[in-house]
């Protein structure tokens, strides 16, 4: 397996998802790499309790190797947080873009502060 | 003892069955519930002042498997301090047309969530409260529909919400490395690892996850904003500002226990601490908005108070927690005060407002109290916090810090307190019963705190000084030649130089706010790399 595994690739995910809130000044762009580094996230708690040929602990198994559940309900609970929050960012921006008549963090920031 | 999830559940139930079936007009329903709730906190921190710790763990599953909810002295006293500031905090909005069912609801709901923060013993039940408490601080804020605080509000959640994420990742790596999420298990399981090395990766996303809630030094720039955000109601600022930020400052302390064996970080966040304070004091100093100053003197005291527990002495981590206690006492006041000062005065600029003792006696005597209380001015709370930690940072550079820290709080609260004096022309304001009551009552507890600051100590957490006379009369004479050398200072040089509205410019957009976060996980990994490894 070496270096090519799901935690690895959940590792630069989030980072290119990072460089995208740094780089990017529009505020729906922003609220897409946060999704994005959401999803770097589940993938690297499912990855992380991933096991070669394991099966789900519910009894009777008939296996010796069982996988961790425990991430994939931890995971279950991010999706729905994670839902949670783009809902109210975008509720958020909408009632934002109202107000500023922009989508731009700093245009956005130079309305507020002459307001 | 009152089951702990009890605590958590019950603010948030009774929001819901207030929100659904009850009219405004109901709403007090919601004091009596808050003395309840106050009550059963204290009976709860009576018992862990007795028996130390209570563990708690939730469905009847055992340690590991279940979430497990942890009260020890400490927590116990910060839970018992939310319920109190709650309680205060809806008695003196009691009349106001907007405490709604809506805003109630929330407001009970981020009581529940603030008491889970700290009664919680697993890291994903952590994440998931911050999350949620998040959501709700940031419609809390924009609650009035003011067009700057929905900017403030948004600006508020998305940078939380990217630091959370931080967090998360944080404790996946913890979580595959010892395969529980249990504070305590996490920390027993600590010992055995023998390369810490793997161990400063998870340490690195979630210290700055905390850091940015703490709000140290290059990551604090949100939080002025939140909490001084101009139309949001006074209640929340004074929440948000005396306890909310508290909670980052808990989660520093108990995450810091987890991994001390093996990561020693106390002299880079001594340095942190006091860089947040001295920047927070210079900001401070250069707003001429009321809430912007308290805002920023937050930032600052903040940073007193990571000085504090990073000393590595019994005293001042001791004073740090009680400064903790302190502030949350006097900084809600300040903000409650200003609240009223704004709404009454109708302008939020400190050079305008004048007059005040003579408008409203009642509420200025409590203000000045709680000015009292955060200068350290002698006999006053804070004296006896800031006496402690920089009793336990005696003969290091860190004790001229907090002498220097204290000389910049008192310049901008030299600046604040202008608008006691002159005169008005308001005439006498009538201001409600239950809010002078509250004010007042608050005011005078910063007085209680340091009279019997000693004794609150003995009893809350067992610690005891003597603190003798000679050294009491020093700290007062260095009060003192700082009060007057702030007063000259305020009134000689800095009133009069207009570098204070160049550094008012300085505002920090979200892109630069993440680099900053970004930048504070470098700082973080790099130290930990090279500098300072255990074992």
């Amino acid at each position: 397996m070496g270096y090519t595994n799901g935690e690895i690739a959940g590792i630069i995910i989030f980072f290119i998802g990072f460089v995208g809130l740094l780089s990017r000044k529009n505020i729906l762009k922003t609220i897409i790499c946060v999704e994005i580094m959401e999803s770097a996230i589940i993938l690297y708690f499912i990855s992380s309790a991933f096991v070669e040929g394991g099966v789900p602990p519910i009894v009777p198994f008939n296996a010796d190797k069982v996988a961790d559940p425990l991430p994939q309900a931890l995971m279950i609970t991010e999706i729905v947080i994670g839902i949670a929050v783009s809902a109210v960012a975008l509720t958020m921006f909408i009632h934002m873009y109202h107000k500023y008549g922009t989508t731009n963090w700093q245009k956005a920031m130079k309305k507020r502060r002459n307001k | 003892m009152i089951p702990l999830f009890f605590l958590v559940l019950a603010p948030i139930l009774v929001g819901v069955i207030f929100y659904l079936f009850f009219k405004p007009k109901h709403r007090f329903i919601i004091p009596l519930f808050q003395c309840l709730i106050l009550a059963a906190t204290i009976i709860n921190f009576l018992h862990v002042k007795q028996y130390n710790t209570y563990m708690e763990t939730l469905g009847g599953w055992g340690r590991g498997i279940g979430i497990t909810l942890k009260l020890d002295p400490i927590s116990g006293a910060m839970v018992v301090l939310t319920a109190t500031l709650f309680l205060a905090m809806v008695i003196f909005d009691y009349r106001e047309t907007y405490m709604n069912n809506l805003f109630l609801f929330l407001f009970l709901s981020l009581e529940g969530m603030m008491i889970g923060i700290f009664v919680s013993n697993d890291l994903f039940n952590i994440f998931v409260m911050i999350e949620v408490s998040t959501i709700i601080v940031s419609i809390l804020i924009m609650f009035k529909k003011d067009s700057r605080a929905i900017y403030d509000g948004m600006l508020y959640m998305m940078i939380n919400v990217v630091a959370m994420l931080f967090f998360l990742f944080g404790v996946g790596m913890l979580y595959k490395t010892f395969g529980v999420l249990d504070l305590t298990l996490i920390q027993q399981r600590v010992a055995f690892i023998h390369n810490s090395q793997s161990l400063i990766l998870p340490y690195a996303f979630i210290m700055t996850a905390i850091a940015l809630k703490a709000a140290l030094m290059p990551l604090f720039s949100w939080l002025p904003k939140a909490h001084a955000t101009p139309s949001a109601p006074s209640i929340v600022s004074a929440v948000l500002s005396g306890l909310y930020v508290k909670n980052g400052v808990y989660l520093f302390i108990r995450v810091q226990k987890v991994f001390e064996t093996h990561i020693n970080t106390m002299d880079f966040f001594l340095l942190i601490g006091f860089l947040t304070a001295i920047i927070g004091v210079v900001l401070a100093i250069s707003q001429k908005d009321i809430k912007l100053i308290l805002a920023y003197s937050t930032v600052s005291q903040i940073g007193l108070i990571m000085m504090g527990i990073n000393t590595g002495n019994i005293q001042a981590y001791w004073g740090a927690i009680y400064h903790i206690i302190n502030h949350a006492i006097f900084k809600s006041t300040l903000f409650l005060t200003a609240g009223i000062i704004t709404e009454t005065y109708g302008t939020r600029n400190v050079y305008k407002i004048r007059g005040l003792f003579k408008s409203m006696p009642a509420v200025s005597i409590a203000m000045i109290m709680a000015i009292m209380g955060i200068t350290g001015t002698p006999f006053f709370n804070g004296s006896i916090s800031k006496y402690w930690i920089s009793y336990g940072a005696q003969g290091s550079l860190a004790e001229f810090g907090i002498v220097l820290i204290n000389l910049g709080t008192i310049i901008s609260f030299v600046k604040y307190s202008t608008m006691v004096f002159g005169d008005s022309e308001m005439g006498r304001i009538n201001i409600g019963l239950n809010r002078k009551f509250i004010v007042l009552a608050m005011g005078f507890a910063c007085l209680g705190g340091g009279i019997l600051g000693n004794e609150l100590m003995r009893f809350l957490f067992d610690q005891y000084m003597v603190i003798t006379l000679g050294s009491y009369i020093n700290k007062i004479m260095i009060f003192l030649a700082s009060l007057l050398i702030g007063f000259l200072a305020y009134h000689l040089v800095i009133k009069k130089s207009n570098i204070l509205s160049r550094i008012r410019e300085l505002e920090l957009d979200f892109n630069s706010i993440c680099f900053s976060i970004i930048s504070f996980f470098l700082l973080i990994l790099i130290y930990l790399k090279y500098a300072n490894m255990r074992g």
